[in-house]
């Protein structure tokens, strides 16, 4: 029954999602023809270009936000609105249905979060490569193309670069970086489907209670998640020689990136298991 | 041979006792009025044993199995609102029935929608309320489940819908199944009861055969309704 529950999840929630998430994409191609143009190489073009970066910014956060969103009200109105009385008399336990919300909400989730971080790249990798072609840098363009040919004056690789920068080697610094846009999606979207939960626990203005809950979730864990990441790098803060700066971001990333992944495991595990009792205890629909 | 049970169902919310202590055996093969004034309990009732409603106390057993998958792959229901998705066609709702229940019988119902002349199609949301309505009851009474629960059925439609709706009911449903009405409209649907409950203030006040207590008070189910529950 699972599988049956997914396949109707995955149409239903894709009829929306997949269309505004294209949205990102169409948007990052757009952008990376207009920056390989010559539009923004003169000085006047400087306010048409923070415009266009502006716009470019605020559709990234709105698909972004319309998606978090989308899945938390998707996940509302088939379970606790008129909806739930198709949903919670079909022959499948609770569990299931739960489950069926939390794959397909946690895969739109990272498949955008993932758009939303190459789309910036993508334009990034446009730009650096415009500008590359206009200065006539070949070494700079051979890096953006197959990121391994250029050594600098001293014969360090890029791949040695990029580690003294971020900490990681760059595969390994990808590898990082999805996994913590994964955890970081499905603790999202754990968070909103718990506090949907407890609002059910309310006798009246459920909704209310809902984002209320939401809210108060939010906040706690953003204070957590700020003092278990900034905490163990206060001495890169305080640290003020000159070894010290030098190493900064590669020691920052290096123990930030981890300890938010882990920040983000132990969330999903508390609201996965919060969710899952919520869920099993009773129904009372409206 | 007892299709559901209710032993000692209560429901609360808050201070306010919406059903109390109700005790009900339904065996199979009969059709079972669900009689009562708003705000009596009916829908009350209807949802705890469907699954939709936790009770405060006391159980519900289908088929002696408590509420859960087992026992709703055994109900056909029928809320008292519509509860599909609006945005999706007729043909996807009955491709989700079929794929759900094992007891969904599709060619029924595609029968019963030629009949009606509703195009499958059609998106739920460009048909009237009162067709939306009846593709409802299509899904529902095309399943061949053992107990069907339908809730104020014929309420929201007009009198001409009503005797579509009732015969639907009539020649749909399996001889060894039940069927639970709950309405107000009780002149509509006497004729063809065999046992009725009266629930009063959320409490069981009768539940007797339709014959039996026609006998016993010589009135029709529709005046004694109408004294039980004088304002």
């Amino acid at each position: 029954m699972l599988k049956k529950l997914l396949k109707y999840e995955w149409k239903s929630v894709s009829r929306i999602l997949l269309p505004l998430n294209l949205g990102i994409v169409l948007l990052t191609i757009i952008g990376c023809v207009i920056l390989s143009t010559d539009i923004f190489d003169s000085e006047q073009a400087l306010p048409l270009a923070l415009l266009l970066f502006l716009f470019y910014t605020l559709s990234v956060i709105t698909f972004t936000g319309i998606t978090l969103i989308y899945i938390y009200v998707h996940f509302y109105k088939n379970l606790f609105t008129a909806e739930g009385y198709l949903f919670h008399t079909l022959p499948v336990t609770r569990t299931q249905l739960f489950h069926s919300k939390l794959f397909v909400g946690s895969f739109w989730c990272s498949i955008n979060s993932l758009l939303t971080v190459l789309s910036a790249a993508a334009l990034g990798f446009a730009a650096g490569f415009h500008a590359a072609a206009v200065d006539n840098i070949d070494s700079m363009q051979g890096l953006l193309m197959d990121g391994s040919i250029a050594k600098t004056a001293d014969r360090t690789s890029a791949d040695f670069i990029f580690s003294e920068i971020f900490g990681f080697s760059p595969v390994v610094f990808v590898i990082v970086l999805v996994l913590m846009l994964v955890t970081s999606c499905i603790s999202s979207v754990l968070m909103g489907y718990l506090s949907i939960l407890l609002g059910q626990l309310i006798e009246k203005f459920r909704l209310a209670a809902s984002i209320g809950f939401y809210m108060a979730i939010y906040i706690v864990t953003q204070v957590l998640a700020s003092i278990v990441m900034i905490v163990p790098n206060l001495h890169l803060f305080l640290d003020n020689s000159d070894e010290s700066s030098k190493y900064f971001l590669s020691s920052f990333f290096c123990s930030m990136l981890p300890a938010a992944i882990i920040t983000q495991l132990i969330l999903i595990l508390i609201f996965y298991a919060a969710s899952i009792f919520l869920i099993r205890r009773s129904v009372n629909l409206e | 041979m007892t299709l559901l049970k209710c032993k000692e169902l209560t429901k609360k919310y808050g201070n306010h006792t919406a059903l109390s202590g109700i005790n009900l055996q339904i065996e199979s093969g009969h059709i079972i009025g669900l009689l009562g004034p708003n705000g009596s309990g009916k829908t009350t009732l209807i949802k705890m044993i469907t699954g939709v409603l936790a009770p405060t106390s006391g159980t519900v057993c289908i088929n002696d199995k408590p509420v859960g998958p087992e026992s709703k792959s055994q109900i056909s229901y029928l809320p008292d609102h519509t509860y599909l998705n609006p945005s999706m066609r007729v043909r996807d709702i009955m491709d989700f029935f079929e794929d759900f229940y094992e007891d969904f019988d599709s060619m029924r119902a595609y029968d019963m929608l030629a009949k009606l002349q509703i195009n499958p199609n059609c998106k739920l949301k460009t048909l009237s309320k009162g067709t939306q309505e009846k593709v409802q009851l299509i899904l529902v009474m095309s399943r061949r489940a053992k107990l069907y629960i339908l809730d104020e059925p014929i309420a929201r439609v007009d009198p001409a819908a009503r005797d579509y709706i009732l015969d639907t009911i009539l020649s749909n449903y399996d001889e060894t199944a039940s069927i639970l009405i709950s309405t107000h409209l009780i002149s509509d649907i006497e004729n063809i009861l065999d046992e009725v409950i009266f629930i009063q203030n959320g409490i069981l006040h009768t539940h007797a055969g339709v014959d039996d207590l026609r006998q016993k008070e010589h009135k029709s189910i529709d005046t004694i309704f109408r004294e039980v529950f004088k304002c």
